[in-house]
């Protein structure tokens, strides 16, 4: 007939685009912003380059649990709990240097070692897990994969190097009365009786990108959350008893608030295209995506997670722009070198402030 | 002390490399381009697989996350589209490690991964798979500044990150041939200022051009006067040279 229209160019909807060739359907997204402005070109997410999501924080709604999370971070979804067990002193050895530490420790010393304690006795258990259907890519019914593995070793080494929580909130001492008289000194020896152990189970309900991020806010979130019962010793029937006021309860001090960022750098030159590639370094042919989503980090191979901590800074050098890294990674590929770690600094600083008030608003 | 290497010392695999260095003994092997299982099969590139063996028991979460920074860093470097629909499997065995490891308190994955690095780029080579380019990875530690010596470490050995006691913050940097950094894996305390310091050190000690100022002066941490990329070069132009000692020699 002659009403047919002439056959357009071939095109998909956006969808199918996307699906049948994903490096090109962000290229494009990204090339399209006017020229003058090129930081304003938007993802196909509707985010620019620079956006993280805002992150949405629910915390203690699991009952059983000490302190819990649920942290919402556009599509990924994660629940975190903190459960404590005690961990009897006889249980385990050589924890007998570790109550003499305690009598010489002054007060609340934010630099108290006791990383150490922490990790031999592995106080801190993180845990990971994908629920099945929280993402495509995750088969269930099988064992952790290599992604999860890598998540809770990352999160558990995380965990130990900020020394987020003190040794001290976790020992359960025991003043014994009558030795306490016969001690020269005067002072009562205080005797560990008991840990705390901590078990920090995260649970994905969904997973749209950035796992990392979500799941270690929502471990801060739920260790923020987290109030321990009072423990004692019972001299007369020789076990740790807990009590069950809740005014004795007290919440875990933690030090000072890393926040993550997490980064993934998008090169446009296709890598396939050819391989001695005329990359000119961070030119107009890379993006460095803040919070990258399952579709971008699929079509992303370089990452970045930056962890920065500006509360502690603040309080120790008076000074307000001094933020303290705590962690950096960054693997994958060669596009951020050293002056784009600068600017992914200064992005993670902001970020932080942004993930404090969300915390601070919640607490 | 430059690194120890052996390459091609296993005959059944395609490639291999004993390394040992600072304690650090891993030995690598490859195999590859070689018949890709179905599911892990890609249609446009190489499946690079890693396999990272601890010296005692069986691999660990820890162990995973060793395999996936080196899965990464090899997969920028490795062409995987020139041998599409292939698999290039990569194991690596750590043999021993420095009796101090454990008591550096430094993270021990931190600490061996530019061992785990290195290796497993001999052992490509040794297997002859097509690389971009090659890599040089070294550790620099930054102690606590209330400590002796508060200049950053570059190269620790165990030793000497207990005897340096706290360790502010350490720091591993990987580069590529052409000067781009690969990797970085940073834990501790520091702020960008240090950081930056540290990446200078470790881009001086991996890829510093030849008859640069640094040759005089510093450098002393190792007794080593050159850079790794040319102890790299140097490494691959012997075993090169003892392959070809017939052809050359008439």
């Amino acid at each position: 007939m002659a009403s047919t229209q002439p056959p357009a160019a071939l095109s998909f909807p956006r969808p199918i685009f996307a699906a049948v060739s994903p490096h090109p359907f962000l290229h494009a997204h990204l090339t399209t912003a006017p020229p003058s402005k090129p930081s304003h070109a938007l993802r196909a997410n509707g985010r620019t380059a620079h956006d993280f999501r805002t992150p949405s924080i629910h915390t203690g709604s699991l009952t059983h649990s000490n302190g819990s999370a649920v942290v919402r971070l556009g599509n990924t979804s994660v629940v975190c709990g903190v459960r404590a067990e005690i961990l009897k002193e006889e249980d385990v050895s050589g924890t007998a240097e570790y109550a003499d530490a305690e009598q010489q420790r002054d007060g609340d010393d934010a630099d108290g070692d006791d990383m150490e304690e922490l990790d031999s006795l592995r106080l801190l258990v993180p845990n990971v897990e994908l629920s099945t259907g929280s993402t495509p890519q995750h088969i269930p019914g099988s064992a952790p994969s290599a992604f999860a593995q890598t998540l809770v070793t990352r999160l558990r080494a995380l965990l130990l190097s900020t020394r987020l929580v003190r040794a001290a909130d976790l020992r359960i001492l025991h003043a014994p009365l009558d030795t306490a008289e016969q001690d020269s000194d005067g002072a009562a020896q205080n005797q560990l009786k008991a840990y705390w152990t901590l078990y920090i189970d995260t649970f994905f309900i969904s997973l749209d990108g950035n796992a990392f991020d979500a799941a270690w806010l929502a471990i801060l979130a739920a260790l923020q959350d987290t109030l321990l019962p009072r423990a004692f010793w019972d001299d007369d029937l020789e076990m740790v008893l807990c009590s069950d006021v809740p005014g004795e309860a007290r919440r875990l001090q933690l030090r000072g608030l890393p926040v993550a960022s997490t980064f993934a750098v998008f090169e446009g030159a296709d890598k396939g295209a050819d391989a001695g590639g005329d990359a000119e370094q961070q030119g107009p042919g890379s993006w460095v995506l803040s919070d990258p989503d399952a579709f971008e980090e699929s079509v992303c191979s370089e990452s970045v997670c930056v962890v920065v901590d500006c509360g502690t800074a603040a309080k120790g050098k008076g000074k307000g722009k001094g933020a303290v890294v705590r962690r950096m990674e960054k693997n994958g590929g060669g596009v951020v070198g050293r002056e784009e770690m600068k600017g992914l600094v200064k992005r993670a600083v902001e970020r932080w402030g942004v993930v404090e008030a969300v915390l601070g608003g919640n607490a | 002390m430059a690194p120890e290497t052996e390459l091609s010392n296993l005959h059944r695999a395609d490639g291999s490399a004993t390394y040992t260095h600072h304690g650090y003994s891993i030995i690598g092997a490859v195999n590859g381009p070689i018949e890709v299982p179905r599911r892990d099969e890609l249609p446009e590139e190489a499946t690079i697989e890693v396999n990272v063996r601890p010296a005692a028991g069986v691999g660990s979460p820890k162990d995973r996350q060793l395999e996936t920074l080196v899965h990464n860093t090899l997969r920028s470097i490795i062409l995987t589209r020139s041998i599409p629909r292939t698999l290039v499997q990569i194991t690596l065995q750590i043999r021993s490690l420095p009796e101090e490891a454990a008591s550096t308190g430094v993270n021990p994955s931190i600490a061996i991964l530019p061992h785990l690095l290195h290796t497993s780029l001999l052992a490509l080579l040794s297997a002859s798979i097509p690389l971009s380019t090659i890599l040089t990875s070294v550790l620099v530690a930054i102690p606590a500044a209330h400590t002796q010596p508060s200049t950053p470490l570059l190269s620790p050995t165990a030793n000497d990150l207990v005897r340096a006691k706290s360790i502010k913050s350490v720091h591993v940097f990987a580069f590529s041939g052409d000067k781009k950094l690969l990797l970085n894996e940073s834990d501790g305390v520091f702020s960008y200022e240090e950081w930056e310091e540290a990446c200078e050190m470790a881009e001086e000690a991996c890829c510093r051009e030849k008859g640069g100022v640094g040759l005089a002066e510093g450098m002393d941490v190792d007794g080593q006067s050159r850079n790794l990329e040319e102890w790299l070069r140097e490494v691959v132009k012997e075993k090169v040279a003892y392959e070809q000692r017939w052809k050359t020699a008439t």
